[in-house]
């Protein structure tokens, strides 16, 4: 029985890969059978573990020779094991930490009943049988002629559920259920719950109002005991000491509420998590942005950093002068944002479009015609918004947001338009960065005095010290979620460091040193003893040469093309593809063919039975 | 009393060795290439691809040949990511993910930022079963691939919706060490789907031998060892990274110095032991 199971097992799987080869129909079997090897392999790993531990204590009980390196053996493999397993180190993935959100836990079937949403529509079937997204496997489901849809749906779910099947009935179903699964207006963007890990989440910091009006969307005991998780997660407070504030910081108006600084102890203080954005916005909007600079303002700024120490050289100047002149065209942003003005082509609704194909079948005759969609005109920049962006370039303080606020008041300014500025301005360095690349550039063709690099980076050091400190209080305001959810070998886990600084090292110093054994042993034993050695050694002198410049060089002075010349054939680098195509192709492909007839033969054997010794003797 | 030198001891042939290998390396003496047809037709294959074309890349080797395939492996993704195609990234070797990783912070996340993860590029890592692997991807990539290494289902992943096997691939690159490689990539994904995806290769000199046979039909093209690197490194130089590129896309060919000097001096150690040998030989013939 112990070499039988063994010996069907064999059989079996070779027949069905023959069987998957040769017949369409059972192509599919052998997938489910590489599948399976992976289920054989992660039990063979885990044997094969046992085996090693197993083999390597007997020979330390026994003391046997080379003991020594058992133990280094065993002690590499646990290590290795402790570190891999445990992801000692290891940061939690970016992807599952969901940063400036609170969460707590909240099983799909205890969500409040005022939660389930039903719209009229029905799952349809694929041609190829494929199930629901697993996104939403667990909260949409078909009763009756409706749809019913457990919490909110989120723009992925909607994404995937939308590309489930490409039919406008379908689609339409989906539209209706998106508009319809989605929390109340005032929390829109701020609650969502993610069936996928069973939680309820909450954006940012929740008010008193907020809690109140969560808690009226249902009475049930686990919603509610969440509901509080939330409450105090999402008000938990972190601080971060500042050392250096910039110059007229103030805490934006609509993030009062959970931002403070006390000016006494010089500490920032956030209530609830923080936002990528919100991090985002803090760290970079003090800051003054790069403007397009005049010759005369460039000249002024030279007189400026050499009044902090001497005269800078002439490649010096010329080098700075080409930083400061790298700014963004006015034109150019102009441009975009005229360009974002354009009005899109108002796209239906699969909706609109599932009435007009009934109406054409004249399937629904009596259904009223969609209302053609709303073509918005074309917004251009006037005069006064071009006023506005120039004397934005003048002034060298002014932020994103004041830009945007003048243009507005200027004029008709669409959303599109705000966020190709945003997008535009995003790409643009501030001073601190320009002073700084300016600093690097002159020290690349001569030195600058101290106080003159002090001058070109110490704005750099100031932003730099503010981010720091925004970073610092993102991190403390964090509750980690997911600890495990890194990669075992990311950069910084002690796994990581093994494979980087032990495992990576000895195994190419292991590869290297082939270079000297087969240096020692070409001078020991590559002998011309016989014709046939005398072969080898030419052969060996060919490819040796051909595969360095020195081949090249030794006969270049033949002709090139061997389709013309003969004599080109004599080339080293010819005579390397002569050799590798026919004489190492000849006896590659011999060895191959006559490997590939043994296969077949055992493979036969092996699942007639007849081939036993992979098993093992009795 | 003569010095036999047959019997040198062999401490010294290792200290000739370092010297040969580390003198070009301090100096970083580097010499031209002259492409062979095998790396110009992986440039080309590489080459006639569109921007938005889909090509798998499989890393199959590991630290141990890093020195002689890795050079290769940068010029690869450097040439893919000027091409603008999208890369899925896959092996058949345990530590073949940490040299993707490698690649895509070094070259992708590095020089070409533009690029984002899941929509120009996408890391699906290492599965154990070797050419099993290939045999299910060929017609099932899903199966065996739900989530890509970060652990993002490839479902979420916008480049991975719409590919249901390899058999969309435009093209297969691989970077093999020995098994599971090349060989099996030839024989499970290029020969039985020859109508639909083409393979180049770049492998170790010592594999080489083992694939010329499957040159041009099987296989349209071929790295051997750092030698084929550095003629594909060269190419690739001239068309995208302009008169001085990167020190790390100069990798292959800063390493033909050293193999210049090392294999120069193996035929001088060649010649070296022969001409002692036969020496020898004559003495003793003389002797009796």
């Amino acid at each position: 029985m112990k070499r039988m199971i063994p010996l069907l097992i064999a059989a079996m799987a070779g027949y069905v890969l023959v069987a998957s080869r040769f017949i369409p129909l059972a192509e599919k079997w052998g997938e489910v059978e590489a599948i399976w090897f992976d289920v054989l392999a992660a039990i063979a790993f885990v044997l094969g573990g046992g085996s090693l531990l197993k083999l390597h204590l007997r020979r330390i009980s026994d003391r046997a020779t080379g003991w020594g390196y058992s133990a280094i053996t065993l002690a590499a493999f646990l290590a290795t094991l402790y570190v891999g397993v445990a992801k000692t180190g290891a940061r939690p993935s970016q992807e599952q930490e969901f940063y400036g959100q609170s969460f707590a836990v909240l099983k799909l079937e205890d969500l409040p009943e005022s939660l389930t949403y039903r719209v009229t529509g029905r799952i349809p079937e694929r041609a190829d049988d494929e199930p629901l997204p697993l996104s939403v496997q667990r909260q949409l489901s078909q009763s009756g002629g409706d749809l019913v849809f457990h919490g909110w749906i989120s723009g992925q779910q909607q994404g995937e559920l939308l590309r489930f099947k490409e039919d406008l009935a379908w689609q339409c179903a989906v539209e209706k259920l998106v508009a319809t699964a989605q929390p109340p207006a005032a929390f829109k963007g701020k609650v969502t719950y993610l069936a996928d890990y069973s939680r309820l989440s909450f954006r940012g910091f929740m008010t008193d109002a907020d809690h109140e009006a969560l808690l009226k969307l249902g009475k049930n005991e686990a919603y509610v005991a969440a509901v509080e998780v939330l409450w105090k997660a999402s008000r938990a407070e972190s601080e971060v000491l500042v050392e250096w504030l910039p110059p007229g910081f103030s805490i934006p108006a609509a993030r009062r509420a959970s931002l403070s600084y006390d000016e006494g102890k010089h500490k920032l203080r956030i209530r609830g998590p923080m936002s990528v954005a919100l991090r985002d916005e803090l760290a970079g909007d003090h800051f003054p942005l790069v403007r397009p600079t005049t010759a005369e303002q460039r000249a002024a700024f030279l007189n400026e950093l050499e009044s902090h120490g001497g005269k800078l050289s002439e490649v010096q100047a010329h080098a700075l002068d080409a930083v400061l002149a790298n700014g963004w065209p006015v034109d150019g942003l102009r441009l975009v944002l005229d360009e974002a003005g354009h009005a899109l082509p108002a796209e239906k609704s699969a909706c609109d479009l599932y009435q007009e194909q009934q109406a054409a079948k004249g399937v629904a005759a009596a259904t009223p015609k969609p209302t053609p969609p709303k073509v918005e005109p074309d917004v251009k920049l006037n005069d006064r918004q071009k006023a506005a962006i120039d004397e934005f370039v003048r002034e060298s303080t002014g932020t994103v947001d004041d830009l945007a606020a003048r243009l507005m008041a200027a004029g008709p300014f669409t959303a599109r338009q705000e966020a190709s500025l945003r997008e535009f301005f995003a790409k643009v360095p501030t001073v601190g960065d320009q002073k700084l690349e300016a600093c690097i550039a002159i020290l690349r063709v001569g030195p600058l005095p101290r106080d003159q690099r002090n001058f070109l980076r110490d704005d750099y050091r100031h932003q730099n010290q503010w981010r720091q400190t925004v970073g610092d209080l993102f991190v403390r305001a964090h509750k980690v979620k997911y600890p495990w959810s890194g990669q075992y070998n990311s950069p910084g886990s002690w796994f990581g460091w093994a494979y980087e600084y032990i495992f990576k090292p000895c195994t190419a110093t292991m590869f290297a040193l082939l270079a000297f054994y087969v240096a020692s042993a070409a001078f020991r034993a590559f002998r011309a003893k016989n014709f046939e050695a005398l072969l080898l050694l030419g052969t060996a002198f060919i490819i040796l040469l051909s595969q360095t410049f020195a081949g090249y060089w030794l006969t270049s002075w033949l002709p090139s093309d061997p389709q013309t010349n003969a004599l080109a054939w004599l080339r080293m680098e010819n005579l390397k593809i002569l050799i590798m195509r026919v004489f190492a192709t000849a006896g590659t492909r011999a060895i191959m063919i006559g490997i590939a007839l043994g296969l077949a033969s055992t493979s036969i054997k092996i699942m007639l039975g007849q081939d036993r010794s992979y098993v093992g003797r009795d | 009393m003569r010095f036999n030198w047959d019997n040198i001891d062999r401490r010294w042939i290792f200290l000739m060795m370092l010297i040969t290998v580390a003198g070009p390396i301090i100096w970083q003496l580097a010499f031209p290439e002259i492409p062979t047809p095998y790396a110009r037709a992986v440039f080309d294959a590489i080459e006639d691809l569109k921007p938005g074309d889909k090509v798998l890349v499989a890393f199959d080797y590991d630290p141990a040949s890093e020195a002689e395939l890795g050079p290769m492996a940068t010029d690869f993704v450097h040439h893919c990511c000027e091409k603008k195609v999208k890369m899925y990234f896959v092996s058949l070797w345990p530590v073949g993910p940490v040299m993707v990783q490698d690649a895509i912070r070094n070259i992708i996340e590095a020089d070409y930022p533009q690029m984002v993860y899941g929509q120009d590029y996408v890391n699906l890592g290492y599965k154990s079963g070797y050419e099993g692997v290939i045999k299910v991807i060929v017609t099932d990539l899903r199966s065996l691939y739900p989530t890509d290494t970060r652990g993002n289902s490839i479902d979420q992943l916008p480049m991975c919706r719409d590919v249901k096997n390899i058999q969309s691939m435009k093209l297969i690159v691989d970077v093999s060490a020995g098994y599971a490689g090349a060989k099996e990539w030839v024989q499970y994904a290029a020969v039985p789907y020859a109508d639909k995806m083409k393979l180049v290769s770049g492998s170790t000199g010592v594999q080489s031998p083992q694939l010329f046979p499957y040159l041009p039909d099987q296989m349209a093209g071929l790295l051997g060892g750092i030698k084929g690197a550095a003629e594909y490194e060269m190419l690739v130089n001239e068309r995208y990274s302009g008169p001085t590129p990167a020190p790390k896309y100069q990798e292959a060919l800063r390493r033909m110095g050293p193999q210049l000097f090392a294999h120069l001096l193996m035929i001088g150690l060649i010649i070296a032991g022969n001409v002692i040998y036969f020496t020898q030989r004559r003495r003793e013939g003389r002797s009796r």
